[in-house]
């Protein structure tokens, strides 16, 4: 089923110098496959996480995920 | 694949094997009757010693070859994988535990109940890390 948000981990991850999906997890403290699974949709993470994430990038959470109106 | 991943499907593989071969035998080689309980207690410390030794010796080649990654904690994903594995796993344990109270009643024999119990145990076991592996797939 599909998560109710989307996001721009990909765009941000590539603005910031192309950082891989490994760096990412370990700045998070996850695993790639996790940092992967969040990027494609597949898995909503925990608010800490999407946190964390949105700190990495020094951005505001809005800025990394975005709510799906059409999926209320 | 990632290292949690091989040492599901290592011991998916194992267990089938090991208890595959258990079942097979106890279906073919022993004795009927009373006998048989201390004859399948005899099969099943054999089988449980050979799954330990394997999986010990497989896993632990896999993680020498990925120490990183088999050092590593569980992240939130992979705890909520585990848990869901154990959630589906809960089904077939309830289903046959009522189904061996049921054999209890029809007075079915010690052995037979042992290893119907043993079957409820593997075949949980297997649907905890058949559940596992299709999660880490579907997400990964």
């Amino acid at each position: 089923m599909a998560l109710p948000f989307t996001n721009d981990i990909r765009t941000l991850r590539f603005l910031a110098g192309e950082m891989t999906q490994g760096d990412l997890g370990d700045r998070v403290g996850v695993t790639r496959q996790t940092i992967a699974a969040i990027e494609q949709g597949k898995y909503s993470p925990s608010l800490e996480v999407a946190f964390r994430i949105a700190h990495v990038f020094e951005k505001p959470l809005e800025a990394v995920f975005q709510w799906n109106d059409h999926k209320d | 694949m990632t290292f949690r991943e091989k040492t599901h499907w290592v011991s998916l593989v194992v267990i089938a094997t090991a208890f595959g071969w258990y079942f097979f035998r106890l279906h073919t080689a022993l004795p009927r009757g009373p006998g048989n309980i201390a004859a399948s207690g005899g099969l099943l410390a054999v089988v449980t010693i050979g799954i330990i030794l394997a999986m010990s010796i497989i896993i632990g080649v896999i993680a020498a070859r990925s120490p990183r990654e088999a050092h590593a904690a569980a992240d939130e994903r992979e705890r909520a994988i585990h848990w869901r594995g154990t959630h589906y796993a809960y089904y077939p344990i309830v289903i046959g535990v009522w189904l061996c109270i049921g054999m209890i009643f029809a007075g079915y024999s010690m052995p037979t109940l042992l290893n119907t119990l043993l079957a409820v145990v593997v075949l949980a076991e297997m649907v905890r890390i058949g559940v596992q592996l299709y999660l880490y797939r579907r997400d990964g």
